[in-house]
């Protein structure tokens, strides 16, 4: 089993969702965060042993009757960034802050369980990859040899309008997606691809989006990047590679 | 130089301090409480960090820092801000200031005890006993769920059980008893932690700088922090001594979460295997220091007087 795990609203993974069914990759679920807040039965469970047998356990039962068990999922293209308000809304709202605490880390620990290959696997930083803060990213950016604006951050700024590199704005952007050793999208030269594939290989994770825009001078710079792009910027050749790796797995399958 | 941010009195901070002054090492102090008499700004460019903070009339240059331990108190919560309406001017500079402040010790290539990505995997207890058993530690047995019937299975199963939160939000461990059983109908609401109770001696592991402060904490209640409450008594606490292998395994945990300085929550058993509960990434420490006299502060100030260290990559991510 292969699971599609997204909002409803995201568009892109729908995409991506029925893409995949169109190649061939079956059975594959559409696994959206509000049928998750709806779950009837959750079960997750941990355990060790002394001779360093572990094991992770995860059976979702939702309210359609679809039960995903973690034992026999394959593959994930997962796109939760957050659980879904729904289910918060039964707390009252003294309370909601705590019960969506709770959620956020329950949501990590089973994701994180999930066997087999998992696009992106959550952080703790971000549930579908890690979101940094763009003067982080600027410094990533910059030391996988991609040209960056510079960023500027001060006490005098406002803190609530999002913090942007301030060049980057005045010019069109131009979106990649770097999976693992490839990059799909519009073509750039090759050394932008191959600080791109840096990129994604010094966060860790397996897919980016990354914006790229060109300065005054005409030669392309980091924009930002995020870690649930939109896949139709990939087009046919990224849901086909994404199928593949899909369909291989990974060694995290002997886990579960 | 050194950075030392958040209350001075407070006391981890304030033994700290007290190091640092001891070994003659170069400091500063932002003190939270002062804010509106500071400021500070960075930038990246070229994938390097530059900027100045400004504490009262002295401005020193961001890159100069070669040590950072931050034990911010919420900001939004300061006795300054007490009169302040929201988005207040004061308000929001406090805010901003907070913020840019955190962000800069994200990237700055310093030593940061710690900093706050690798400290976020405390905030999934769960997630974290992943993270602790890949790294040779025993975790206790535990069930998420809001299955009331499986959680009574799990009782029936494992005679004593605990439950606590899965978040960092801090809740206080309780044995599920039968005055509990109608309770469990709530859970169906919202999935709860539920795990096997591990019968042994609690220790509290401290790692900085590569040295170890083991802590025995010897106590009948569940959760020793509130020892006084559940069972009446206070807890003991006394030095113990772990063998190399131990002592290693720990200190690998702690590096492999990127956190320099962490408080390890282990459970001794009868039969002698090592459970991990979970990796403190900010221990108050000083209540272990000042119960048994293990040297933590000085050697949290000796680390943070080690030099300049680059980023460690997030182990957390590293790891999968």
């Amino acid at each position: 089993m292969w699971l599609v795990m997204c909002s409803t609203a995201d568009v892109s993974a729908l995409w991506a969702y029925q893409g995949l069914k169109q190649l061939g990759l079956a059975p594959l679920e559409l696994v959206t965060a509000e049928s998750l807040a709806c779950a009837s039965r959750w079960e997750h469970r941990l355990s060790s042993t002394n001779t360093g047998i572990a094991s992770t356990r995860i059976r979702i039962t939702l309210a359609n009757g679809l039960v995903i068990d973690g034992s026999r999922v394959r593959g994930v293209l997962n796109r939760l960034y957050a659980p879904s308000e729904t289910a918060l809304q039964c707390a009252v709202p003294s309370e909601r802050p705590y019960a969506q605490a709770e959620m956020l880390a329950f949501y990590l620990s089973w994701l994180h369980g999930m066997p087999g290959v998992v696009i992106n696997r959550p952080t703790p930083i971000g549930l579908c990859g890690p979101w940094f803060h763009p003067s982080e990213w600027a410094v990533r950016a910059g030391r996988a040899g991609l040209k960056t604006p510079t960023f500027r951050q001060s006490a005098r700024d406002d803190h609530r309008q999002d913090a942007i590199p301030a060049a980057s704005e005045k010019f069109a952007r131009h979106s990649v997606i770097a999976m693992r050793h490839e990059v799909f999208g519009i073509p750039v030269p090759q050394s932008v691809a191959k600080s791109c594939r840096r990129l994604v290989s010094d966060v860790g994770t397996e897919m980016l989006g990354i914006d790229l825009s060109f300065d005054a001078r005409g030669e392309w710079q980091f924009a930002s990047a995020v870690s649930s792009p939109d896949l139709r910027q990939g087009g046919l050749p990224l849901l086909q590679r994404l199928a593949q790796i899909l369909m291989q797995g990974s060694a995290k399958g002997a886990r579960s | 130089m050194i950075l030392i941010c958040g209350i001075p009195s407070e006391t981890p901070l304030r033994m700290v301090i007290d190091r640092l002054k001891e070994i003659g090492a170069d400091f500063v102090v932002f003190n939270q409480r002062k804010f509106a008499d500071c400021d500070i700004w960075y930038e990246v460019e070229d994938g390097e960090v530059r900027g100045e903070l400004r504490l009262g009339k002295h401005t020193y240059r961001l890159e100069d820092f070669t040590g950072v331990y931050p034990r911010l108190m919420d900001d939004r919560v300061l006795p300054e801000l007490a009169d302040e309406p929201e988005g207040s001017p004061l308000r929001n500079f406090c805010r901003s200031f907070h913020d840019t402040l955190v962000r800069w010790m994200e990237i700055a290539p310093a030593r940061v005890i710690n900093r706050c990505a690798p400290m976020a995997s405390n905030s999934s207890k769960p997630y974290q006993a992943q993270l602790i058993r890949e790294h040779g530690f025993l975790v206790p047995e535990t069930l998420i769920t809001n299955d009331p019937q499986l959680v009574r299975e799990f009782r029936a199963q494992h005679g004593r059980v605990i439950y606590k939160s899965i978040s960092a939000i801090r809740s206080i461990v309780q044995e599920l008893s039968d005055s509990d059983e109608e309770r469990l109908e709530f859970i169906r609401w919202c999935p709860t932690q539920f795990q096997a109770f591990v019968e042994g001696v609690n220790v509290r592991v401290h790692t900085v700088g590569g040295e170890v402060f083991p802590t025995a904490v010897d106590s009948d209640a569940t959760d020793y922090r509130y020892a006084a409450r559940q069972s009446g008594e206070a807890a003991e606490l006394r030095e113990v001594v772990l063998c190399d292998e131990l002592k290693e395994k720990c200190l690998r945990l702690s590096a492999a979460l990127g956190l320099e300085f962490a408080g390890i929550d282990l459970k001794i058993t009868p039969e002698d295997e090592v459970y991990c509960f979970e990796v403190n990434p900010s221990p108050a420490f000083s209540y272990y220091e000042a119960n048994v006299g293990q040297p933590i502060s000085a050697a949290v100030a000796r680390c943070l007087a080690g030099g300049v260290v680059f980023r460690e990559e997030e182990a957390v991510l590293a790891s999968r």
